[in-house]
């Protein structure tokens, strides 16, 4: 039992464990209130258990995500000279578990809100099912940029005998697993909110969705960011400098970066969520809601924006 | 990687000192002013009361831009609307660039992304000097407490800083991202939705935001 | 592997890591907070539109001030980088 099979092991732990938390809570509120919707109208109860299958179903990707990720550490060969080193190995698996825990919380959020809105009025069961499964989707994509940069650790190469380029490895894990917690979270809100007003306001469908997008599209870049920055840490060469300051500049980078995307993305979907309310209210005055979220929005996220220079500021100082 | 890092530099000596252009930024701006060129070339042609397609688009776009500086700015709009409507084709046709092979959005080069926020913090703090009066306008730094004047002026600063590195982070992350993707699949059927996700989408939406927070940061300067 | 390790650099590597610290969890607050003012400006349009402009100017404001402790955690980041 060598150390880097015993990491892989402790990645893969990490990654299950943390990677179940937001799938986990989030479709515990889908299930709840798919079950206070019945109470209201048992007529339709059969349609709500259907809708609230498919609604965990999408909410639980991104921990199915995590799912894989740890069965490839688990099973991975660490006995061939090409395999990753420990760093790289615990990274992936945080970076996976981190990343799932926005997307699997945001979805379930998402679905839990649909179900209310099916109870309310099930006669737009079918628009409110195809906006909660549209934003849905946008938000498990901070939890795919997770899996992509899982995949690059897991699969990236040997491991390098230098210390600072193994510890960027598990920076870009960490950086990119907190960066899309925000993210996932926020897009999940604003979905939850456009399915809610789909249901208040059928006809107005066409432009919740695009309002939905377009706010779930600028939640995403703190995300983006830390993709970014992840994927700079991972193509830093091996034959950077070995010095105390470089290694702390490393773990500065990649918590700067991750963690400082978690509000603006957090907050950025709560503004997308009130937008998509205010047009289910009143759609006729659409532009102007998309615009007072899309300056609110752009403002709020100046602070990701501070985290990206600083940790871009910090990787030249490496 | 090496796509993303690669520089094509231009050295020019001139009077002993040694100037370093970055080339590919240079002439992919050349191409989105070539571009904008030939678009208003094509829409003010023949213009007439029916308008042609070129035409219908630019008059689509002028008007919406039009509503959207008379309402926050009031009635010194027409100084401003040029500035603004300029801006948003600028960085909008930059993000499209990106998405034409062998061509990259200037928009990734920190050096197009930082003066274009210049240019809106300048034009308004001018603004606010003009309005306010310069002593009203200094006095401002000093508010709540005279303590307060280095964040205040940090503070204005760090506005150019978020307003450049916004656009920079998006398109430059995007880049990263369609490279390294494209290299995980093998080419193989993804890269292209990201193009037009990256390029089209977040590219238009960044486009609107930035020249949208041009417009509020004026605006503030005039009603503060 | 860090072979005489001095004082200075030590200094040195702790400041540079404050700096993510700092940015990173500072950056947190602020972006929740001035989402939420965002938020609260685009319900408050949906009731009276005609006070759009109006709601529009207090929702920034309010976001400025609430950047502020962003900001301060940046000017902390960039003295632990560029000045200690």
């Amino acid at each position: 039992m060598d150390t880097v099979a015993l990491s892989a092991y402790l990645g893969a732990g990490l990654c299950m464990g943390l990677g179940a938390i937001g799938a986990g809570i989030g479709e515990g509120l889908t299930g709840g209130d798919a079950a206070r919707s019945m109470d209201r109208q048992p007529a339709v109860s059969s349609r709500l258990m259907r809708n609230m299958l498919i609604g965990q179903a999408v909410a639980e990707s991104a921990s199915i995500f995590a799912l894989v990720v740890s069965m490839l550490l688990i099973f991975g060969d660490y006995s061939s000279p090409t395999s990753p080193g420990p760093a790289a190995l615990i990274g992936a698996g945080l970076c996976m578990g981190l990343g799932a825990l926005g997307s699997g919380l945001g979805g379930g959020m998402a679905a839990a809100e649909a179900m209310m809105g099916v109870g309310r009025n099930p006669g737009a069961e079918r628009r409110v099912t195809s906006v909660m499964l549209i934003g849905q989707a946008v938000a498990q994509t901070p939890s795919i940029f997770s899996f992509v940069v899982s995949l690059l650790l897991i699969f990236g190469g040997a491991e390098t005998a230098n210390p600072i380029k193994e510890s960027a490895l598990l920076m870009s894990g960490v950086a990119m697993g907190f960066g899309a917690i925000g993210s996932g979270a926020g897009s999940g809100i604003s979905a939850g909110r456009a399915s809610d007003g789909t249901s208040k306001r059928p006809a107005a469908y066409s432009k919740l969705i695009s309002t939905m997008l377009v706010g779930q599209a600028v939640a995403q870049t703190p995300a983006v960011f830390a993709l970014m920055v992840s994927l700079l840490l991972i193509f830093v060469p091996d034959t950077v400098s070995v010095t105390l300051s470089s290694l702390a500049a490393v773990i500065g980078c990649g918590i700067s970066v991750g963690v400082g995307g978690i509000g603006p993305g957090i907050g950025a979907g709560f503004a997308a969520a009130e937008a998509a309310s205010a047009v289910a209210k009143n759609p006729l005055k659409e532009t102007l809601f998309v615009r007072t979220m899309l300056t609110g929005q752009a403002v709020a996220q100046s602070t990701a924006i501070y985290a990206l220079v600083i940790a871009l500021v910090l990787l030249r100082l490496i | 990687m090496e796509e993303i890092t690669r520089q094509w530099l231009w050295v020019i000596n001139l009077w002993g000192h040694e100037f370093t252009l970055n080339a590919r930024t240079l002439v992919m701006t050349w191409i989105v002013v070539g571009v904008i060129f030939l678009f208003v070339f094509l829409a003010t042609r023949r213009a007439s009361l029916v308008p042609h397609t070129a035409q219908n688009v630019a008059e689509m776009m002028i008007e919406a831009f039009k509503g959207l500086t008379d309402e926050s700015i009031g009635e010194r709009a027409p100084s401003y609307f040029p500035l603004i409507m300029t801006t948003f084709i600028f960085v909008l046709i930059s993000n499209w660039l990106g998405m034409i092979p062998f061509l990259s959005e200037p928009t990734r080069d920190i050096n197009t992304v930082f003066p274009l926020g210049l240019i809106g913090f300048v034009v308004a703090h001018a603004t606010s000097i003009r309005v306010k009066g310069i002593r009203r306008y200094i006095k401002g730094y000093f508010e709540p407490f005279f303590i307060m004047f280095p964040l205040n002026v940090i503070g204005e600063l760090a506005k150019v800083i978020s307003i450049s590195f916004r656009l920079y982070g998006n398109i430059m992350g995007g880049a990263i991202i369609i490279i390294v993707v494209s290299e995980l699949v093998h080419n193989w059927l993804l890269p292209p939705f990201l193009q037009f996700f990256f390029g089209f989408f977040v590219g238009t939406i960044q486009a609107l935001v930035f020249a949208m927070l041009t417009l509020t940061y004026i605006s503030l300067a005039i009603h503060e | 592997m860090f072979d005489q390790i001095t004082g200075s650099e030590l200094i040195r590597a702790f400041a540079l890591l404050g700096a993510g610290l700092c940015m990173g969890f500072g950056a947190i607050g602020p972006g929740i907070g001035e989402g939420f003012a965002a938020g609260k400006a685009c319900e408050g349009i949906s009731r009276s539109p005609e006070h759009a402009n109006l709601l529009t100017r207090t929702m920034l404001v309010g976001q400025a001030v609430s950047e502020s402790t962003g900001i301060y955690s940046l000017v902390v980041a960039l003295l632990l980088i560029f000045v200690v």
